[in-house]
């Protein structure tokens, strides 16, 4: 205060202007909370792994690398392999993505290049709305509504037709037309990461410049050409990143798969046929496993974790070959 | 004020036939009118440049010549515009290959997420399939023509988006002759480009009126009065006068022409 009034050399021709002393301990504190949230993560982070490692670490001793690669889960004998989860969970994950994916492109394209707006508004309230559906309720409606009605129309029908038949008869035959299987749980699955790729590839979409797209049509392109080869491209970086985004969250997806996936511990060469996926299986078996059974089930969760950490650092490559561009 | 302005030294030629008639043309936005009764014509090889105030209407009349104002459902536009006889604005005009025939290099540089070389081909290969040698015969004319060849020759497999802005508008204009257009709109071409770029631009635009006939919407009087030989000056969504670029502004005809391009207002 006093050296604001005795200011002599600054003629001053109004009131004098008095300066709060910024508060340095404030700062201070501000910065090392941000600083400590910004650690909180990493800490949380190592403390899941470690304890997962630990907690899974009998199961890994006891059948070492066996341990992946065997299909074998019997809790009578105590003898535990991870493969059929495994080869569920990647399987679930690939199909929602083979089918949401191409949707949900279709989605963001139509609603950002073609829908007039009278039907854009509807659409991309629904999109919104279908990510807020809890994951129990499109178990249930997979379960009840889809899985029948999946069976009668798809699954007998193709049966039928495949049986026989040297590598589809296969892949294709169902043994037991239940609905329930590793293809009726990607479909679920698709359906559940449409809404996040959808609206999140249409807000990348939205974010181009129009003029970008009004020059790709300005030198002749139709409407596809245009999508293919400047504005997908445009966005592409964003596009994969939430496509990775979708691919997470399928393989994880526990409620939703668990209902509709079949639960069969063993391995199944039909896409049609039961499974059970890492999610699934922990979910099940959590209630009552105990000793190995139990460090067999954090055994799997490691493994998951480990497949979506995978899945996390192939994305980042992507996302950095096509960042060039 | 007058004595300021450089015009173009060449003379026009009033004999060349006409290449675009706009006759009787209204636009609308919606409910908005923005375009009255337009009728001008634009000679074959020569520059016509269109000026006015923001929101005259300049760039809405260069946006229905390629029908890019298509893309919004609620623009619309009625009357005629000629092209070699046809009128563009009819419902059977197949408007990619009329935007392949009418190119547009707009305000910002717009070059698409691909290499150099597939920017300046990416147009030619929509219409043609030429083989691969001329094709790159046909990218490396476009590029010299656009003077950009000898900055780029040597990094045609790179990102257009890599370019510097003077840089990616001459790519934006390579890729639009690169198709051999009959007619080229410039939007603004300059606007987001500083001095020298803009120079270049202007050179460009220069030769290039030798084989195509141009359109260019543009803010800056001194560049209408530097390239063009035909100006028209807009007003509210009107034509108030139409003349040789040296007449408009020499000796214009309207009081409002005169108060425009003196600065007066605008």
């Amino acid at each position: 205060m006093t050296a604001a009034t005795d200011m002599t050399s600054i003629p001053s021709s109004g009131p004098v202007v008095v300066r709060k002393t910024p508060k340095a301990t404030f700062d201070l504190v501000f910065r090392n909370a941000s600083f400590g949230a910004a650690l909180l993560v990493l800490l949380l982070l190592a403390g899941i792994m470690v304890s997962m490692i630990i907690g899974g670490w009998p199961a890994f001793r006891e059948f070492g690398l066996g341990f992946i690669t065997s299909s074998v889960w019997d809790t009578q004998n105590d003898q535990y392999g991870a493969w059929p989860a495994i080869v569920g969970t990647l399987s679930t994950a690939l199909i929602a993505l083979i089918i949401g994916v191409p949707l949900s492109l279709g989605i963001a394209v139509y609603l950002t290049q073609l829908a007039p707006p009278w039907f854009k508004k509807p659409v991309a309230t629904a999109v919104e709305l279908l990510a807020a559906v809890p994951s129990i309720i499109y178990g249930m409606w997979g379960l009840f509504v889809f899985a029948p009605l999946f069976a009668q129309y798809v699954q007998i029908p193709l049966s039928s037709i495949v049986e026989g038949m040297p590598v589809l008869g296969t892949v294709l035959y169902s043994r037991s037309p239940s609905g329930l299987g590793i293809f009726t749980a990607g479909i679920i699955l698709a359906f559940m990461i449409v809404p996040f790729i959808a609206s999140i590839t249409r807000d990348m979409l939205e974010q181009i410049p129009s003029v970008l797209r009004e020059s790709a049509y300005g030198i002749g392109a139709t409407t596809w050409e245009v999508v293919r080869h400047v504005l997908v491209p445009q966005a592409g970086v964003s596009i994969i990143g939430a496509i990775m985004l979708g691919l997470g969250r399928a393989l994880g997806e526990t409620m939703a798969v668990t209902f509709v996936v079949g639960n069969a511990n063993r391995l199944s060469s039909s896409i049609l046929d039961p499974g059970s996926t890492i999610a699934s299986r922990i979910a099940n078996e959590f209630n009552e496993a105990m000793g190995l059974q139990l460090s067999s089930l954090i055994a799997l969760g490691c493994i998951l974790f480990f497949v979506t950490f995978v899945v996390l650092v192939i994305a980042r490559f992507l996302v950095s070959r096509v960042e060039r561009y | 004020m007058l004595s300021t302005l450089e015009l173009s030294p060449q003379t026009l030629d009033a004999e060349a036939p006409v290449r675009i008639a706009v006759k009787n043309l209204d636009f609308y936005y919606g409910e908005h009118k923005a375009l009255k009764n337009i009728n001008l014509d634009f000679r074959d090889r020569h520059v016509t440049a269109l000026i006015g105030p923001s929101g005259c209407g300049k760039s809405t009349l260069l946006r229905i010549f390629n029908r890019i104002y298509s893309l919004y459902p609620e623009q619309r536009a009625e009357g005629q515009i000629l092209l070699d006889g046809r009128n563009v604005i009819s419902n059977d005009v197949d408007v990619n290959e009329l935007r392949s025939r009418v190119g547009m290099v707009f305000q910002k540089p717009t070059p698409f997420p691909m290499s150099i070389y597939d920017n300046v081909a990416f147009g030619i290969r929509l219409y043609e399939k030429p083989p691969k040698s001329e094709l790159d015969d046909r990218v490396e004319g476009a590029l010299r023509r656009s003077a950009l060849w000898d900055e780029v020759k040597d990094k045609l497999k790179s990102s257009g988006m890599g370019l510097s802005g003077g840089q990616q508008q001459r790519l934006c204009i390579a890729r639009t002759i690169a198709q051999k257009p009959e007619v080229i709109l410039f939007d603004e071409p300059t606007s987001a480009l500083d001095p020298i770029s803009t120079g270049k631009i202007e050179d460009l635009l220069e030769q290039l009126k030798t084989d195509f006939t141009i359109v260019i919407v543009t803010h800056n009087m001194q560049q209408a009065a530097r390239i063009s030989q035909y100006t028209a000056f807009m007003y509210l969504g009107e034509v108030i006068e139409f003349a040789p670029t040296n007449t408009i502004f020499m000796n214009p005809g309207k009081k409002q022409t005169q108060d425009y391009v003196t600065g007066r207002f605008g």
